[in-house]
């Protein structure tokens, strides 16, 4: 007489493939390789994204290469989290560090971002004024660019305060996500 | 007593797409499409619902981001099935029933493309515990199915292999089609198996899709559109969940669908069958009671394109084309989920004068 079975095991996995870039995803990875950041501007609101979706959401228009426009790489911390890293099998961090919420000048949408330098956490802040501290020229990887396209890739390894004065917190209330 | 709902519009993105396309900038421009065509803009929108699955897109709550290509600011009121859109119809049907919106659009898409293997993918749409671990994907339980029906018919694989003759010939003038032409039998029947006895033209190719459909309420439809055609009925019904407990050869659930949908209350012209497996056409023309006269599936039919998540709501959506574009007075679409025919759901159309 054997043991009824109560558990059994499965594991399983699911595999899929990665999009292959769409040509605005490459032409905006490009850019980032030069050291520029590109935005596209909705010939409708003139809300600018960055990245470039090839729509605007609100007016629910396509945007295309006419309505491509440069964006500083500078810009303003709206919020932000510090984060304890716990430790775990694969957790490559080890010491508390800020992922911040940035808007671009020029830019009406928000990136998440770390790597903030030169600056104490206790004195982040929103409002805070920084830039980017590019990658040097050939070591900005176009392939790191999310194939959501949410982010800069490896292209910026960091931000640095300007040092200009704080934006009023009441300017960035539409840009805190 | 029912309200009547009538379908206005309905549009699919094209076959060919840009390299990377997300499905948003699928489904943007064809639902710009669909509503341009009667005259409407998304602020025109009343109820939107929209189908898709996560699992196909590889990410959790996917049908968010779809949902910037309805326009979801000013906030709207939606809501999303994680099937094919033909279920998303229901339900946006049944949201008009309610009486106090009239407008309603439904949307699907589907990236079959993002699946390393499309078939393990779907697996995860069965059972956890006795048939997603052995594996027993999409394909292998319609070969099941598929020798259920050949031992209960007597029929053979020439036969399988003459639905798909027909089918892609139909096809040829359907522009969404992944595969269309004038083949032969014995051309067919050189094929490799995929999984016996179902050879590689006895499954509809997976694509990547997207469509929208226009549902208007009332006197509206009329004012809109010159020929809508109004939903005279609309049912789904599903077979036990373990394919193991049921006849393959046969499908109650259609069958009780079609009652219900009232196909048998006059009949019907034409009929778009939601069949991605060339014996589910076979369960299906016996399950709705569709005599010789009804013309299966003159878009090709799902054998010639499946854009998964999609397919079912194609097939109302050429529905609709019968009614709209080609005269017909009445017509059946009809479109399945889950492997073997487990679920369907039949939509009657007619014109009314």
């Amino acid at each position: 007489m054997t043991d009824p079975v109560q558990f059994m095991s499965h594991h399983t996995a699911v595999e899929y493939s990665l999009p292959e870039p769409s040509r605005l995803g490459v032409h905006f990875a490009v850019q980032l390789g030069r050291g520029k950041i590109i935005g596209h501007r909705c010939p409708q609101c003139a809300k600018v994204y960055v990245p470039p979706r090839g729509y605007c959401p609100l007016c629910v228009v396509e945007t295309t290469d006419a309505d491509e426009v440069s964006i500083a790489d500078r810009g303003t911390i709206t919020t932000f989290s510090v984060i304890t890293p716990l430790q775990y099998p694969g957790q490559q961090e080890t010491e508390d560090y800020v992922q911040a919420t940035l808007l671009l000048d020029g830019s009406d949408t928000t990136l998440m971002v770390t790597g903030l330098e030169g600056i104490a956490i206790a004195d982040v802040r929103t409002g805070l004024r920084v830039e980017a501290v590019w990658a040097p020229d050939g070591e900005r990887g176009a392939a790191a660019v999310g194939v959501r396209g949410m982010g800069l890739g490896d292209a910026v390894k960091g931000w640095r305060p300007t040092g200009e004065p704080d934006l009023p917190r009441e300017q960035l209330a539409e840009h805190v996500l | 007593m029912t309200r009547d709902v009538a379908i206005v519009a309905f549009a699919q993105a094209p076959l060919d797409q840009a390299p990377g396309q997300t499905e948003t900038l699928m489904l943007l421009p064809t639902i710009t499409d669909a509503l341009n065509t009667v005259g409407l803009t998304r602020r025109d929108v009343d109820f939107t619902c929209s189908g898709s699955a996560d699992y196909l897109t590889g990410g959790t709550f996917t049908f968010v981001q779809m949902l910037e290509a309805a326009g979801a600011w000013p906030p709207i009121s939606e809501s999303h099935v994680e099937m094919d859109g033909a279920w998303a119809l229901y339900e946006a049907w049944v949201r008009l029933q309610h009486g106090d919106v009239d407008v309603a659009l439904v949307f699907s898409s589907g990236r079959a493309s993002a699946s390393a293997s499309l078939r393990e993918t779907l697996t995860f749409q069965l059972d956890p515990y006795y048939l997603a671990p052995i594996g027993a994907d999409y394909v292998s339980l319609a070969a099941l199915q598929g020798q259920a029906v050949l031992e209960r018919t007597g029929r053979t694989d020439k036969d399988l292999a003459q639905i798909v003759v027909q089918r892609r010939h139909d096809a040829i003038a359907n522009p969404h089609a992944a595969v269309s032409g004038d083949v032969s039998v014995d051309e067919l029947l050189r094929n490799d198996y995929v999984v016996e006895p179902l050879r590689t033209h006895d499954v509809g190719p997976a694509v990547d899709g997207a469509a929208a459909v226009v549902l208007v309420a009332g006197e509206r439809a009329r004012q809109i559109c010159d020929r809508p055609a109004w939903i005279a009925g609309l049912d789904h019904r599903v077979d036990p969940h373990y394919p193991g407990v049921r006849d393959l050869a046969q499908s109650k659930s259609a069958a009780l669908a079609a009652a219900r949908a009232g196909v048998g209350n006059g009949g019907v012209e034409v009929a778009e069958l939601c069949a991605v497996c060339t014996p589910e056409e076979l369960v299906l023309t016996e399950a709705l009671g569709l005599g010789d006269a009804v013309t299966i599936n003159p878009s090709g039919g799902a054998l010639v394109a499946n854009p998964v998540m999609v397919t079912g709501l194609v097939r109302i959506g050429e529905a609709f084309r019968q009614v709209h574009d080609h005269g017909r007075q009445r017509v059946l679409g009809h479109a399945s989920s889950g492997p073997c025919l487990q679920q369907n759901l039949v939509c009657v159309l007619e014109a009314r004068d």
